[in-house]
């Protein structure tokens, strides 16, 4: 609550500044566009507060990322968005059809961000694993480990839950549980992916946000399922007692785009540069269970949280290939639709 | 210059400038309406043939997809089911609220009329915490062993039409009361003097004198149903998408904006269709009473 009336004010401040001189407002204050929930109180604390206290930048928080909102604000040229965490096969996908501005270097530093998740156009916001978690007391002491063990209902009875949109993720789970090994994954066999898909169907519960996957979980709605690492960290920090398996976790990048004539780019661009700098990407994994982005910032983390991050189980870790689904999104997202909704 | 010569070549020139003067405190609304509803739609249809080139590839695509096509048959199938509920479950609703004494017919109103200003996100909500297979609803079912396994009651055609029910029976109640309440008391007198059985003056002078009422709820209901959005997406599954679904997808997910298009001109002129013909059979007038 008091974090709410801080940013009433915040926000009531910055409209008086904007009554006292337009362009102190236009040079005064950016709006940054997440997905809400535990992640983006984590984003705004360990980002925009700092920020502002640096640059004199008031950030205004809206939400959550909508790809349709930014398509549409592009094209009408009304842009209010000025940064927005967004999906990295999206950023891809939006830096081929021109609706995100590129990033500027000389503000943010590239060679501090582990090349995989930077782009002429994008930087990373934070990564993340798909892990197998579960709820122990549902199961009664049954533990999954692999991918395959979310397609055996026979041993691990009740609905399971995946995330419902086309993305990375849930096709390659499919792939990894028919047998498919690691480094053969690319190009997606997408028919046996749905085949296998097909096997579990009616006992699939899909989840659309973070905040929903929680709920599935703790409420035993869903005793197992693919999540996001950060929620079900979240989940445990708020005392809940949840299982997770790093086995072939799917690891991808959260990006920060700038959308096309955004109207504060410089302003977006050094907030990006605050966001991704070795404190920040510090400060926000140790709130969200996310990994850093910037190869600086393991050695500032608190031993006890660097060793629950993504970057902590390599062994068996897979990059779900971006470039890949950037040039096959929209084919795989209208057979997706077209299967969810047979 | 049209619009000068309609009162000259109507017959009563005094009813006409009466008629033109009821236009214009209309106009602010009407405005709005242009502006904020009629301008973005058209704009969305115009997409549904220019894009990605002009042409009808976006309706052959909607038509030659099984999957579009069972989704614009589910969206019927919800509409329809729900429509027939509220009108089942609302007919004694409205009936008592007609005939009840005035305490107990204030009282019903004042929960039918709290339960729609409430927050329909909110009421969504609490249905899944109802339905749900650890919800209330199960585990009471289950605690009492009268089920074994909880039943499926949401990500379903049954958590939609629970839901959808729940949310659309006022729209059926509040215009039924209405026919209902109209309805000359002696009429049944008259009914049972002539020799009508109690279910012959239920079905022969009650049902046709609320017909009127129980077009209008259905159309209001089936036509709002037909739009649907949050309630099917909370509670239904991916199996059983409605429309309104299937465009948020084209449009947020997938940004091909020119089938969300031709999806949402496909739902206008249904609805649209089903107007005219409610109009039809029933008559603006009739339908409002």
């Amino acid at each position: 609550m008091s974090r709410t009336s801080r940013a009433l004010g915040i926000t009531a401040l910055a409209l008086a500044a904007g009554l006292a001189g337009a362009a102190m407002a236009q040079s005064g204050s950016i709006v940054f566009t997440s997905w809400g929930g535990t992640t983006q109180d984590a984003q705004k604390k360990s980002w925009a507060v700092p920020f502002t206290k640096e640059a004199g930048i008031t950030v205004k928080q809206d939400g959550p990322t909508d790809y349709g909102k930014l398509k549409a604000m592009v094209e009408s040229g009304n842009v209010s968005w000025d940064v927005v965490d967004v999906e990295a096969d999206f950023a891809a996908a939006a830096a081929k059809d021109g609706l995100i501005e590129p990033i500027d270097f000389s503000i943010v530093k590239r060679d501090e961000i582990d090349p995989r998740f930077v782009t002429d156009h994008a930087v990373g916001s934070f990564y993340y694993s798909f892990v197998l978690g579960f709820n122990p007391a549902s199961l009664k002491g049954k533990v999954p480990k692999s991918w395959a063990d979310m397609f055996d209902t026979k041993t691990f009875p009740g609905k399971r839950t995946f995330y419902k949109w086309s993305a990375p993720g849930v096709l390659e789970i499919a792939l990894l549980a028919d047998g498919v090994p690691a480094d053969k994954l690319y190009p997606l066999d997408l028919d046996r992916a749905f085949k296998k898909l097909d096997s579990i169907k009616k006992d699939i519960v899909w989840w659309g946000t973070g905040a929903q996957s929680q709920q599935l979980l703790a409420s035993g709605e869903a005793p197992i399922g693919q999540f996001w690492n950060g929620r079900l960290f979240a989940l445990e920090q708020s005392g809940e007692k949840v299982g997770i398996s790093w086995e072939q976790n799917l690891t991808a990048a959260d990006m920060l785009v700038v959308p096309k004539g955004a109207k504060n780019k410089e302003a977006a661009m050094k907030f990006i540069a605050e966001a991704t700098s070795p404190e920040g990407q510090a400060s926000f994994a140790t709130d969200s269970g996310y990994a850093p982005v910037n190869v600086k910032s393991a050695a500032l983390m608190p031993k006890d949280v660097a060793a629950n991050l993504p970057d902590q189980h390599t062994t068996s870790q897979i990059n779900l290939d971006m470039g890949y689904w950037a040039a096959h999104r929209d084919e795989i997202g209208k057979r997706w639709y077209a299967w969810q909704a047979e | 210059m049209t619009v000068t010569d309609v009162p000259l070549a109507n017959p009563s020139p005094a009813t006409a400038r009466r008629r033109g003067r009821g236009i214009v405190p209309v106009i602010p609304a009407l405005a709005v309406v242009v502006l904020v509803f009629v301008i973005p739609v058209l704009a969305l249809l115009l997409r549904s043939v220019l894009e990605p080139e002009p042409g009808l590839q976006n309706y052959a695509a909607f038509f030659g997809s099984t999957t579009y096509l069972k989704v614009l048959g589910n969206t019927f199938l919800v509409a329809g089911t729900v429509t027939l509920a509220t009108v089942l479950l609302g007919f004694p609703v409205a009936w008592f609220l007609a005939i009840a004494p005035s305490f107990w017919s204030r009282l019903l109103f004042a929960i039918i009329i709290l339960s729609m200003w409430t927050n329909l996100l909110a009421r969504t909500y609490a249905w899944m915490v109802l339905l749900q297979r650890t919800g209330i609803i199960n585990r009471t079912l289950m605690d009492l062993g009268l089920i074994s396994e909880p039943l499926p009651l949401i990500n379903n055609l049954a958590g939609v039409t629970i839901g959808m029910t729940y949310i659309m029976l006022p729209f059926m109640i509040l215009p039924l009361h209405a026919t209902i309440r109209a309805i000359d008391p002696a009429v049944f007198q008259a009914a049972a003097l002539c020799g009508a059985s109690r279910w012959q003056a239920f079905t022969r002078v009650m049902l046709p004198l609320a017909a009127s009422g129980i077009a209008a709820g259905a159309l209001m209901v089936f036509v709002m149903s037909l739009g649907y959005f949050i309630t099917p997406a909370l509670l239904g599954g991916t199996s059983n998408m409605m429309l309104a679904e299937l465009i948020a997808q084209l449009v947020q997910s997938l940004l091909d904006w020119g089938l969300a298009g031709a999806a949402a001109l496909v739902l206008l002129v249904v609805t649209l269709a089903i107007y005219l013909v409610q109009l039809r059979f029933f008559g603006f007038g009739q339908a409002r009473s």
